[in-house]
């Protein structure tokens, strides 16, 4: 019998597997101008001079001085401006815009532009730096007594690397303005009402003078959540000044330097043991934000909230700061905060493990968190979490068990390893976002012929949203999946649904959207136009976070992972093959299998590249040297050539249909495996992400460092 | 001939000879290098030219057309296994559709794959223009990075790749990945014996230095001897190559190349029974 999972045909499948798709790149309209940004090419200076060429007509430079409201772009705070003034405080901090009807051309006067410096020393190591944005602190238990009493402390420090969402098609955006001076943004953009607001205020015009529309959308990953607000305010001040569209499309090389990757971390963890069993565990951990805000703060707490990974402590301290350093802003990216300290947690765990004579395994077993305990925060977890049956099922599939024995040492050129790494994902946006900020709003709007309209700003990038939407409002209204009319979101249309971020979307606006269905079937009149709207309601079981002291439910629920990666490394060389990689995951009810299990097995891959392969390389001055595909590594299927995923079935009954958050969740607990399997290979303790072939070779020559 | 706004499309290679001496034009096979650094320029597109995909084996040895692409090569059962485990490696099934081997050598970088296996199994390249044609053995035919012996009116026309002695081989590619990676460190070494004695050692060292790197003169001090003498030979043999690697700075560490090269010509020896 057909259920809600059961798969459907995506509804951008033909559009995008035919080529039929426009994506920003190839829209064309009438009188449109190429615009190029110009990037600062030093981390911290004061820019003395411009010196410009000689600019042949229809080419424009675009400055701070164009912007007619406020010079900022707002996203959290308003601190990162839509064009330097006066000052460049990181390598790609976007100085003015070159604007004309020949990209060529463009681009060439653009080289032709010489920016006089006066140079000054740039923070790049975040490890160093003393400026925080965000200082966030929380404690339970007695923790003290536990590090007093303890007859073993464990004190390691952890490190997570950049990420880069390496998205297939780049930030595009195109900015119109309409002979009564309302500006339109089109444009590859996760979040139309976050550029919205931000337009408005750089700008200086009302709602009703901007609109935002997203554009077909080539990946996001959460690279599109802030900096769509940078550059749609960028065409959009150009568009306005010059009167004609302006389209701006970054070059993969500009894309990589200057927009926000996963943010570094450093994490130190410390951990009482009393009787081989943890007493307490403390964190101290930095997230290297780079020069502005954005979108920090939430990213941290994701992070600092994630600390305990999926354990449950009695007593602990954690503390956390977003470092500002002269580098690019960072921000979001799939699991937005929680691969850094699910990663540091599964690690220690490991270690903490091997320290008091045990596997990881059975030691990890005993701290899990179930139903009904205190979270870190003070919350609860409300509902069942099914870890053990998932990781006795994904043991099973992969032998993880029998392999972690059979690979203890090892000798000969190739050495197999097989490690296991746990994480969940909070479903939604943290603390009282929902409550507080976002408010969510999605109307239905049926037409006389009984066709139905869904009207939300979520946007499709790629996960499948349109899909799971229109499935869900169709099963409510009982009506078939064609008699349901999904668009791209254009804000003069849609309301203020929220952004599509935090794995919100299926869980929070599709419940939105299953109870408008239900409203919408209980006052069905045939033949008539009709339309209804539901308002977000705040589940009530919920223990309110109170962000002052880090306390309370900063989510609703979970979803959560066991993730098993197998290795064999070859001695020689360093290089290291993924041989197998089993995932098992809850995410409620599959909204649709496939597109389920698409999300899952993405989502793990890049987890395993952030774990292997997905290495950074900014030098001293902090100028990001791999900005290109060719240098910038990220796994192909080639890498994973068997690659296992499935879920549990435990509806969520405060989602649709028993739905709740998936999108993120692969992306969290790919890397811990990974590393815990070369740990298993090597026969070592290891504390960083990515793990590259240099370093397993420096390893196997000289030893641990 | 098709005259284009770009360049000439031949259909003979005495066309494209000609067309070559007269013009200054830049010889376009597969593009799969030419596309990324696209300039503008007038291309003398090869595509037409069956004279230049053409694979014929005389005797031991084998003639291969530089305009072959990857995928004809690799489906070619006379090309022999050292050749084809190098050229599966390169690129994707896309690309390899496109590029052809004497693209490869012709682009001159240190970390062509097929150059390396042409480097150790002693090819010859044959270099023709209007004037005449003269081979010569690859090693003569590069400067360094980028950089040939072949002259603005000249064509790579063949390949030669003598076929005996190629059955026994090692080889290793160090890429970033599974696929779509150039070669951090390749290494390739083969070994012949005849009648107990070593009759030919080659290993050839690519993306260390401007070109692939073999040295005759360290290979020599193991020719004629036997196994067992050239397990005494050892320490010194390798001694020489931990002298003359030194790789150039990469994105990658010169120190991590340099432990691979020097890891992978031991296990080569050892497999070897030496
Ligand atoms: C995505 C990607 C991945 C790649 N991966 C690899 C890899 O893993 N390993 C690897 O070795 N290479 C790799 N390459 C490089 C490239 O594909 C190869 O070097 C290929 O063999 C080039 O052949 P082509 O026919 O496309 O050369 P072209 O681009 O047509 O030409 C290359 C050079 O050779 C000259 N030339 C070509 N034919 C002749 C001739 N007959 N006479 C004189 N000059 C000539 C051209 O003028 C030009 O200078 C990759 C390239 C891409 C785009």
């Amino acid at each position: 019998m057909d259920t809600i999972s059961t798969p459907v045909k995506k509804l951008d499948h033909d559009l995008k597997m035919s080529g039929a798709a426009r994506y920003t790149d190839d829209l064309q309209i009438p009188d449109m101008q190429h615009g190029k940004v110009l990037y600062s090419s030093v981390a911290k200076a004061i820019i003395k001079e411009i010196q410009l060429p000689q600019l042949p007509e229809g080419y424009v430079i675009i400055d701070k001085n164009d912007v007619p409201g406020e010079n900022f772009v707002h996203i959290v705070a308003d601190d990162c401006p839509v064009f330097a003034d006066g000052v460049v405080t990181y390598i790609g901090e976007p100085i003015l815009m070159l604007v004309g009807p020949d990209l060529k051309k463009v681009r060439e006067l653009l080289s032709q532009i010489v920016v006089v410096y006066e140079e000054q020393t740039p923070e790049i190591d975040f490890r160093k730096g003393e400026t925080f944005f965000y200082h966030y602190e929380y404690e339970k238990g007695d923790w003290q007594k536990a590090f007093a009493e303890a007859d073993q402390v464990l004190d390691e420090t952890i490190e997570t690397g950049y990420q880069e969402h390496i998205y297939m098609e780049v930030q595009s955006m195109i900015g119109m303005k309409d002979p009564n001076g309302k500006i339109t943004v089109a444009g590859s953009l996760q979040c139309p009402y976050y550029v919205h607001r931000a337009l408005q205020k750089a700008l200086g015009l009302g709602p009703d003078k901007v609109c935002v529309i997203q554009a077909e959308m080539g990946g996001a990953f959460g690279g599109k959540e802030a900096y769509p607000s940078i550059l749609g305010c960028q065409v959009a001040v150009a568009a306005n000044k010059i009167g004609k569209p302006v389209k701006c499309v970054l070059d993969r090389r500009d894309d990589i330097t200057v927009t926000s990757k996963r943010h570094p971390a450093s994490m130190r963890y410390q951990a009482a043991i009393k009787d081989r069993k943890i007493t307490a565990i403390q964190a101290d951990i930095r997230y290297n934000s780079g020069a502005y805000i954005t979108l920090s703060p939430v990213v941290l707490q994701r992070g600092l909230i994630g600390a305990m990974g999926v354990y449950t402590f009695d007593a602990l301290r954690v503390e956390g700061k977003a470092v500002k350093t002269n580098t690019v802003p960072n921000g979001a990216f799939r699991g937005f905060g929680g691969p850094q300290t699910f990663f540091a947690i599964e690690m220690f765990m490991n270690h903490i493990a091997k320290a008091v004579g045990e596997d990881p395994l059975p030691f990890k077993l005993r701290y899990l968190a179930k139903k009904g305990d205190e979270t870190s925060t003070r919350g609860r977890y409300h509902f069942h979490i099914p870890m053990p049956e998932m990781i006795e099922k994904v043991d099973k599939a992969s032998g993880y068990s029998q392999k972690y024995q059979e690979y203890k040492n090892q000798s000969g050129r190739y050495r197999k390893g097989i490690g296991l790494g746990l994480a969940y994902h909070g479903c939604g946006f943290t603390g009282s976002g929902e409550r507080d900020m976002i408010k969510g709003v999605v109307r239905l709007h049926k037409l006389a012929n009984n066709k139905v309209e869904v009207l939300t700003a979520g946007t499709d990038m790629g996960q499948g949203l349109k899909t799971t939407f229109v499935k869900i409002v169709a099963k409510t209204l009982g009506i078939p999946i064609e008699d349901v009319i999904i668009k791209n979101p254009n804000t003069d249309f849609v309301p203020d649904s929220g952004p599509t971020a935090a794995s919100r979307s299926l869980m929070v606006v599709g419940k939105l959207l299953n109870r408008a269905a239900e409203k919408l079937k209980e006052q069905w009149e045939d033949g008539e136009e009709q339309e209804v709207e539901e308002h977000y309601v705040h589940p009530e079981f919920m223990i309110p976070w109170d962000l002052s002291v880090f306390q309370g439910d900063p989510y609703p629920d979970y979803s959560w992972s066991a993730n098993v990666v197998e290795v064999e490394v070859d001695t020689l060389t360093g290089v290291t093959r993924v041989i197998g990689a089993w995932g098992m995951y809850d995410v409620g009810t599959a909204i649709d299998y496939r597109i389920v299990q698409g999300q899952m097995q993405g989502g793990f891959l890049q987890g395993i590249g952030y774990g292997s392969i997905e290495l950074m390389d900014v030098n001293s001055k902090g100028q990001i040297r791999n900005n290109s595909l060719s240098d910038y590594i990220i796994p192909t299927a080639m890498d994973v050539p068997h690659l296992q995923t499935d879920i549990v079935d435990h509806p969520y009954e405060g989602g649709p249909f028993g739905g709740k958050g998936a999108g993120e969740l692969p992306a969290v607990g790919g890397a811990q495996a990974y590393i815990s399997a070369m740990e298993s290979a090597l026969g070592t303790n290891l504390y960083k992400t990515p793990f590259s072939q240099e370093d397993t070779l420096e390893f196997l020559t000289k030893g641990a460092k | 001939m098709v005259t284009l706004r770009n360049g000439y499309i031949p259909e003979t290679l005495a066309e494209a000879l000609k067309i070559r001496s007269e013009n200054q034009v830049v010889p376009y096979a597969g593009g799969t290098d030419l596309m990324i650094k696209a300039q503008p320029s007038s291309y003398l597109f090869l595509n037409k030219l069956s004279a230049l995909q053409k694979v014929e084996q005389d005797g031991d040895m084998l003639h291969i057309g530089p305009g072959c692409n990857y995928t004809m090569l690799l489906n070619h059962p006379a090309v022999p296994k050292v050749l084809k485990e190098a050229m599966i490696r390169i690129a994707s099934p896309a690309t390899r559709n496109r590029g052809t081997i004497g693209g490869n050598i012709c682009n001159a970088s240190p970390k062509a794959d097929s150059v390396l296996i042409l480097y150790a199994s002693d090819a010859e390249l044959k270099l023709s223009s209007i004037a005449g044609e003269r081979i010569v053995p690859i090693e003569e035919f590069f400067t360094g990075r980028g950089k040939t012996i072949l002259r603005e009116d000249e064509l790579l026309t063949d390949i030669r790749l003598p076929l005996k002695g190629l059955d026994d081989y090692y080889y290793y590619k160090v890429g970033a990945r599974r696929a779509m990676a150039i070669s951090r460190v390749a290494f390739v070494g083969l070994l012949n014996t005849e009648n107990g004695k070593i009759s030919r050692v080659a290993a050839a060292f690519g993306a260390i230095s401007d070109t692939v790197l073999r040295f005759r003169e360290f290979e020599a001090m193991l020719l004629g001897k036997t196994l067992a003498e050239a397990t005494a030979l050892k320490p010194a043999f390798l001694a020489k190559y931990q002298e003359a690697i030194v790789p150039i700075r990469g994105r990658v560490s010169a120190e991590y190349r340099k432990q691979v090269c020097m890891n992978l010509l031991a296990d080569f020896l050892n497999s070897n029974g030496i």
